[in-house]
């Protein structure tokens, strides 16, 4: 009980910290805006039209620069991101790494401030988990304890950029941990709730949408805001795909790694000359695509395929950054394209926002996986309960076409191309991810091919194992035989003669980089007590065995841990 | 006897400020006697409320006499005269906005916070004044809002509630009268479209975002552009139009004093700070100075909103602020700050219009007066 209440509270002070990150981040990521001349408001502020320009190529090209150097200090030489969040909770694994993380958050920070077209919620929530794993690290937490601080930091993260406690709770729970235990929601809660406090009291950002009368949309709307959801499933697939695509097509490029982001922002920039709502985060864009009117249809298309494949350049190319924002604009523009659409059909009334916010809801939701937070983000941020019901609407074709045809979320794509497979569920993730290793054990008689087979009995005998395994010389393995057929053959008169010539039993061995998954299902075709793990790459050396009891073992602990973390309640 | 106490603190008060005053001469005994200040301030009702709130009394305590000239602001002029070293002014009332954009060009003095004098509890004035209320060169005296104002008879059976009425000349049909300038309209017309109160200026940065409060603007049948503070009220009591955007202290003033049939729509007001500034080449900057800290202590403050509506820059001023001393009117329900009139309160980003005030005037004119000059002020 005790320890269940201190649980809630380092929630609540990482929920405290993962905020304050969260408010500096946000704030930091403004004041280059302005700075740099990437906002609006700063390069409308700045007089001078040839300078303006100058920058406007200038400042994300050499942010890229930037942000290409700081990837060559982070090991896998890319920005970690809530990908790899997902992966260290769902496969139990934890202890997310510092200095990637706080280089990571550095990395998006000066993407962002560079006018990268890529989102700030990413690098937030990962900050926020981050926070939440060394909290636990340096507590020497076991790790269902670092997963719940990880889910903490995130949901406090979102609590705060978006003020949406609910949707911070639901994310964390959502896409985190994927499951619902009341273990975690307490401290997870009182993270969002002290993240919530705290964006309400420093940070004065309005409303992300802002509704200012609702009209009630006619019946027949709701089938097109249904229709809209499964179109938009198709717009996410489409930017999920364009990000991988650039990401493997830069793979082949003839450049620097490091260098390709600076490549990319340059050519974000040539082109912001031409469309600047392109630029940055797009929040200004994803407003006037809520305003009836703001853009012509035409126009709709042209930025809405220009920002999505600025995205996928930022992103492919290596800047650091999220996925979300820019899907939050290109869903808005989306919903505003099906908006003007509708409306020249003139059937409809005053329902322009509905569409935009459908069509955000449509392709933001299967992007991150998370159709709940996307309807608690619009219903806590309009606290409109009906633009909410046009939303779920629409977020009821999207998520299941989208993980019909692509997959759950693009971070859950990212992880399978990884090897990482999480379609299965948790349980399977963790076993296949799971190594082997450390249930090898050298207990075991093993012979030389050589050997008599009356000695072979003798030396089975003497160590009581039913099973042996041959190696040779150089240590190389060749299959095994049991205390059965070598008694056979004794009893046969064939005592002198060599074990090689003795039956092999046909059994499967292992790799020293099995998992305990394979293993388990190895087992269902072999009878006996243990199999042998071979390495193939190094000319078939004899590592030892696994016994089948060690396995069983293995698999009831995972599934024993993880039905404690799941379905405990302190 | 709670009433005596704070009577008897306020008279003991106004003795010390009296007597602060009349040492302060001493001080720079070497002005000679006839020295007048020489105030530039706006004219109409709010200079009478003004010379009967601060110039007269100040006259009265120190013996300086007040001389006050008309303008309608801008730097123009304050720019030809700085450059040609023959400034008319002592004190210049500006708006925060132009006295940034002043500041900005080294055309005024700068004013240190110490000159002001502290709150009748003690409370420092660093802490005392409002956000934002004490910049190098200004000093903010009273915030003031501009609004819409219509006519009560001229939309039987409905009253405009929002900003987007201004707009709309189906459901609220006449002329309408706005001022010759982007600032207020363009805040005004993005507000019709729904846009939140924090996202306009960032969306007003775009063209897209101009070019969306030009068309609003531009789809205004019958306008009249404005220039002096008078006007509106003019046009709203010849029923030359039926709205009109105005200065809230002139709208009071011929409500209160007037009795014109008109009404303050206070949704979407955009407040402005009003501010003391001294020019740089004054000939008095002293005197300008010693002004400053008279008319801006609390008892002045509160005197001022006594008689024109404009929110006291302090907070212990806000305090006071009780009836009009005429007609009996409750001062506390017509200054901008109220919380009743705040709820969609936009403060005038002056930072942003000191910066981009040419370029936005230029998109301006061009998007809108070239093809209307003949229907301007008349």
């Amino acid at each position: 009980m005790l320890r269940f209440l201190g649980l809630v509270v380092l929630g609540a002070l990482i929920g405290g910290l993962a905020a304050l990150a969260a408010v500096g981040f946000v704030s930091a990521v403004l004041w280059l805006n302005d700075l740099l001349l990437i906002s609006p408001r700063g390069r409308m502020m700045f007089a001078h039209p040839e300078a303006l320009a100058i920058a406007t190529v200038l400042v994300p090209a050499l942010g890229g620069l930037v942000v290409g150097q700081l990837h060559r200090a982070i090991r896998e030489r890319r920005p970690h991101t809530p990908a790899d969040v997902i992966a260290a909770v769902q496969t139990r694994r934890g202890r997310l790494p510092a200095r990637a993380g706080f280089l990571s958050a550095v990395s998006g920070l000066v993407s962002l401030g560079a006018g990268a077209s890529v989102g700030q919620y990413g690098p937030l929530v990962h900050l926020g988990a981050t926070l939440g794993s060394l909290g636990a690290k340096l507590l020497k937490l076991g790790r269902s304890d670092d997963n719940v601080t990880i889910a903490c930091g995130v949901a406090a993260a979102i609590a705060t950029a978006f003020h949406a406690p609910l949707a911070g709770i639901v994310f964390a729970h959502e896409v985190i941990l994927r499951h619902y235990a009341l273990r975690a929601f307490a401290p997870v809660a009182a993270a969002a709730i002290v993240g919530h406090v705290i964006a309400t009291n420093v940070l004065s950002q309005g409303a992300l949408f802002h509704v200012a009368d609702t009209a009630v949309p006619q019946p027949w709307e709701f089938a097109a805001f249904i229709v809209i959801g499964g179109l938009g499933a198709l717009v996410a697939g489409a930017y999920m795909h364009a990000i991988l695509a650039v990401g493997r097509w830069a793979a082949r490029l003839p450049v620097v790694p490091s260098l390709r982001p600076a490549l990319a922002g340059a050519a974000l920039g040539l082109v912001a000359l031409w469309v600047p709502d392109i630029l940055g985060m797009g929040q200004e864009t994803l407003r006037f695509a809520t305003i009836e009117g703001a853009f012509g249809g035409f126009e709709l298309v042209i930025v809405l395929v220009l920002k999505l494949t600025a995205t996928a350049l930022c992103i492919g190319m290596g800047f650091g950054g999220g996925v979300f924002s820019p899907a939050l604009v290109i869903g808005t523009l989306f919903g505003a394209l099906c908006g003007t659409l509708i409306g020249d059909t003139g059937l409809a009334g005053d329902t322009f926002v509905f569409y935009a916010v459908c069509g955000m809801v449509a392709v933001t939701a299967p992007v991150i996986g998370a159709p709940l937070t996307s309807l608690l983000i619009v219903f806590e941020l309009t606290g409109s309960y009906v633009l909410t019901t046009a939303a779920l609407a629409s977020v009821t074709l999207a998520s299941p076409i989208a993980a019909q045809l692509f997959g759950r979320s693009l971070f859950d794509i990212q992880l399978a191309n990884r090897g990482l497979d999480l379609s299965a569920g948790r349980g399977r993730a963790l076993l296949q991810s799971a190594r082997l290793k450390h249930l090898l054990s050298q207990d075991c008689v093993t012979l030389n091919p050589r050997d008599s087979i009356d000695d072979a009995v003798a030396s089975l005998g003497h160590h009581g194992h039913g099973e042996a395994y041959l190696v040779d010389d150089k240590g190389r393995y060749h299959g095994s035989v049991t205390l059965a057929d070598l008694e056979v053959m004794r009893g046969r008169g064939q005592g002198q003669r060599r074990v090689r010539d003795c039956p092999r039993t046909p059994r499967p061995v292992l790799g020293p980089e099995a998992s305990v998954w394979s293993a388990m299902h190895q087992l269902q075709d072999v009878t006996g007590e243990a199999i042998a793990v071979v390495d193939d790459k190094a000319d078939d050396a004899f590592l030892g065995v696994v016994y089948e009891s060690s396995i069983a073992r293995a698999y009831l602990q995972y599934s024993e841990e993880l039905r404690r973390e799941e379905h405990g309640t302190g | 006897m709670a009433r005596v106490d704070h009577g008897m603190r306020r008279a003991c008060m106004g003795a010390l400020v009296g007597l602060t005053i009349m040492l302060a001469p001493s001080t720079y005994g070497d002005e000679p006697a006839a020295a007048a200040l020489t105030v530039l301030s706006w004219g109409g009702a709010y200079e009478r409320a003004q010379q009967r709130a601060l110039f007269d009394p100040f006259t009265e305590a120190t013996g300086t006499p007040v001389e006050v000239e008309q303008y309608d602001g801008g730097i123009a002029e304050l720019r030809r005269a700085v450059a040609e070293g023959d400034v008319a002014w002592d004190l210049i009332d500006m708006t925060r906005s132009q006295a940034k954009a002043a500041c900005a060009e080294n055309l005024l003095d700068p004013l240190p916070s110490e000159l002001l004098a502290p709150a009748p509890d003690g409370t420092p004035a660093e802490r005392d004044f409002i956000d934002g209320a004490l910049n190098r060169c200004s000093i903010t005296h009273s915030v003031f809002a501009t609004v819409v104002a219509y006519r009560r008879d001229a939309f039987p059976g409905r009253r405009p509630t929002s900003i987007a009425d201004l707009f709309d000349q189906q459901r609220f049909p006449g002329p309408r009268a706005l001022q010759r300038t982007p600032a207020v309209n363009l805040e005004w017309a993005l507000l019709s479209y729904g846009v939140p109160k924090e996202e306009i200026y960032r969306l007003l940065s775009t063209r897209r975002g101009l070019s969306l409060a030009f068309e609003r603007i531009d789809s205004l049948e019958n306008l009249h552009w404005w220039k002096a503070g008078d006007t509106p009220v003019r046009l709203l009591a010849e029923n030359e139009v039926v709205m009109a955007s105005g200065y809230n202290g002139r709208f009071f003033d011929a409500m209160i004093n007037r009795d014109l049939p008109i009404e303050i729509l206070w949704d979407g007001q955009v407040q402005e700070h009003e501010t003391w500034a001294v020019p740089r080449h004054a000939a008095h900057p002293d005197i300008a100075r010693d002004f400053i800290r008279f008319a801006t202590s609390s008892e002045r403050q509160a005197a001022l909103a006594r008689l024109i509506p404009y929110g006291p820059s302090r907070h212990s001023a806000t305090l006071q602020v009780t009836t009009h001393p005429d007609s009996g009117v409750d001062m506390r329900l017509h200054i901008p700050t109220h919380p009743l009139n705040t709820e969609r309160a936009i403060t005038k980003d002056d930072d942003w219009y000191a910066r981009s005030h040419t370029r936005i005037n230029d998109y301006f004119q061009d998007a809108l007066l070239d093809d209307r000059e003949d229907s301007g002020d008349r």
